[in-house]
């Protein structure tokens, strides 16, 4: 048997599943992202294949697969699955080693999460609800008729914020409508849309004791503008790593050791994997 | 022979058959509310008590008429099974003033079901002395009105002799509970609930006698020993497993609770007072611990979180518990009003917890499972 040196780490978020691959140095070597979108969720498999190929690697040089991410019950090949919030923690804290607060956007949820020597020690989520995630961006940018990406680069343009009222993803929808008809500048529109993501967020993450240094990751993090308006609202530096989409999925490699260490003290057998097709269901 | 927990497992998945089969026999059951009706009133002249619960797995579909959307769900469901027909076979309806909700409910549930029999007990909701005079005047109230349903005379010594049978019941609960505090436990958080669920579904002394088989075969259990993080539950009704079978597939033992469909419904006893009345009208306002029931503050911040959830300390020390966590049944004021106090007093005793908001529903677990699963991988890092 190869030796198993790496350890591999895949988050299943809502919008997209995230790939990274870690050495026994615990350092990230290989990270890789695709759409995790209804037709591609069972294909989870090939973003693991892709940070293989480009690390030159296959399933048997990895020592232990951890899963996270809302759809981390779902991975075959994984020897065990730990949240996002605390793989997020650990992902954080290896890239800012002082963090006290993390806040992760993702498409679905948000989260706040109090880091303390590195571990998560308390942490807050949002409800069933879009507002507040990088959903409500996708939807804003829709009935705007604009690309995400370039949503925040617009709306540093702007003169005059507009006030959006509802966080209610729907109803702030119809608000836009309203506004666009008035002839209200798309600037002045996507500032409001912003500050309405970050005054929710940060609402949220208020409930816990914000103590810096405050790191924002998930998709929602390569937004400028909302991340601008959130250091605004928390009147502390908000610190964003340079690939904000990838904290759960290095957290989750980086945790595989410790986690192939308790299991081989427990006496777990490492067991033959496969790199099958994930499957969110069964299938007769 | 079927073991006791099984009996105890298949009633509370069917939980009126027994009911049923007692009314085929001539026996009246009577459905009661919540934890504030005096069950031993009822068990006095042989009026079969059941608790009315809902059902979580079953979608709202006739109550929304006649109850707004967004009250406690829990309500919602039961009254819903009830215009459903699904309480159909109960001869009287008992409800309390135990919350809002329940006080509308009750009176929506007397205009639109027409029970034979129906009685309303306006529980005050504090418990200083002239309360307590006046919760034992409604006591006597309802006594008067029972007596003249069963045609019969309640008699000082038939209460006497009834709330002796249900301490009896209650001493066997907390002899059940009392064998969750070894480690590992030998009987589930699941099972416990469960066999709960049923005692509130059969005249007391039959569930006394099945509380005995279980105890026995619980006793005989030897289990594995196993590493879970031990953890109390905390807040709003739960009548169904499904929230803490959820907790308990993620490697954790749930040993102790502080739930009106546990231990607070059984744990303290109804003293045997001369008057019998007195001893009653004291249980029920006063020693029954739910939030619905203002309790005098103190000036100190940290003297009131003592003398209120002083007895949570008891539970986490005797069952050497890990961590808690706070559940709130989706628009429970009174327990969501309640949390930010009790977690301060956890955290000021130096307890981890964790706060959930229950919706009542098997769709939302999967978000509930994330947030457990991420408190519970934060126990195990300490």
């Amino acid at each position: 048997m190869a030796a198993r040196k790496y350890y591999a780490g895949i988050d299943l978020g809502s919008t997209m599943t995230k790939a990274a691959i870690a050495d026994e140095e615990g350092n990230i070597i290989v990270k890789v992202a695709g759409p995790t979108g209804a037709e591609h969720r069972r294909l989870a498999n090939l973003v693991m294949l892709q940070a293989f190929k480009e690390a030159g690697l296959t399933l048997n040089d990895i020592g232990y697969v951890v899963a996270t991410g809302y759809g981390r019950v779902n991975v075959p090949f994984a020897d065990c699955q730990i949240t996002e919030l605390t793989c997020h923690a650990r992902g954080v804290s290896h890239l800012f080693p002082a963090a006290g607060t993390a806040i992760d956007i993702g498409g679905q949820d948000a989260k706040g999460l109090t880091i303390s020597s590195g571990r998560l020690v308390d942490f807050v989520m949002n409800d069933r609800c879009a507002a507040g995630t990088g959903r409500f961006l996708e939807m804003m940018a829709t009935t705007l008729g604009i690309r995400l990406e370039e949503m925040g680069e617009i709306s540093l343009a702007a003169r005059e914020k507009v006030e959006i009222s509802n966080t209610c993803t729907v109803f702030a929808q119809s608000e836009i409508v309203a506004l666009l008809s008035q002839g209200r500048p798309l600037p002045d529109i996507l500032a409001g849309v912003h500050d309405a993501i970050a005054s929710r967020v940060v609402r949220m993450v208020s409930s816990l004791k914000v103590r810096p240094d405050v790191v924002l990751t998930g998709g929602v993090a390569l937004n400028r503008a909302v991340v601008a308006a959130i250091t605004e609202k928390l009147g502390c530096p908000v610190l964003v790593p340079e690939e904000p989409l990838f904290t759960g999925a290095n957290g989750a490699a980086l945790l595989a050791p410790e986690m192939a260490r308790r299991a081989a003290s427990k006496g777990e057998p490492v067991r033959e994997r496969h790199l099958a097709e994930l499957r969110l269901y069964e299938e007769s | 022979m079927t073991q006791g927990l099984e009996k105890a497992a298949a009633i509370y998945a069917d939980r009126s058959r027994r009911a049923r089969e007692l009314k085929a026999e001539g026996k009246k059951v009577t459905g009661y509310m919540c934890a504030y009706p005096p069950l031993e009133m009822l068990t006095a002249l042989e009026l079969v008590p059941f608790r009315i619960l809902g059902d979580c797995g079953q979608p709202v579909s006739k109550a929304d008429a006649c109850l707004p959307s967004v009250v406690c769900p829990f309500v919602r469901s039961s009254l819903d099974l009830a215009l459903k027909g699904e309480y159909e076979f109960l001869d009287g309806v008992v409800m309390a003033h135990s919350c809002d909700v329940v006080e509308k409910t009750a009176h929506i549930w007397n205009i639109y079901l027409k029970p034979d029999f129906f009685h309303f007990i306006d529980v005050p909701h504090s418990t200083h002395s002239a309360a307590i005079a006046q919760h034992r005047n409604l006591l006597k109230e309802f006594r008067g009105v029972l007596e003249k349903l069963a045609g019969q005379k309640m008699t000082d010594g038939m209460l006497k002799e009834a709330i002796a049978a249900h301490n009896r019941q209650r001493a066997l609960v907390r002899q059940l509970y009392d064998l969750r505090k070894a480690s590992p436990p030998p009987v589930s958080g699941v099972e416990t609930l469960k066999v709960m669920l049923a005692m509130m579904s059969l005249p007391v002394d039959e569930g006394s006698r099945l509380l005995q088989d279980i105890i026995k075969e619980v006793k005989e259990r030897q289990p594995k020993n196993s590493c879970k993080a031990r953890l109390l539950l905390w807040g709003s009704i739960l009548d169904s497993a499904d929230l803490i079978e959820m907790v308990e597939n993620l490697n954790a033992d749930l040993v102790m609770d502080d739930v009106c469909t546990g231990s607070r419904f059984f744990w303290p006893d109804v003293e045997v007072t001369d008057d019998p009345l007195d001893g009653l009208a004291e249980r029920y306002l006063v020693d029954l611990k739910c939030p619905r029931t203002y309790r005098q503050q103190h000036d100190d911040y940290a003297a009131s979180l003592e003398s209120r959830f002083g007895y949570l300390r008891g539970y986490a020390e005797s069952w050497q518990v890990d961590g808690a966590i706070m559940q709130s049944m989706r628009y429970c004021d009174i327990h969501g009003y309640e949390v930010p106090a009790v977690r301060d007093y956890f955290g000021s005793i130096g307890l981890p917890s964790l706060y959930i908001e229950y919706g009542y529903s098997r769709s939302g677990m999967a978000q509930l499972k994330t947030r457990v699963q991420a408190f519970l991988e934060t126990l195990d890092g300490r």
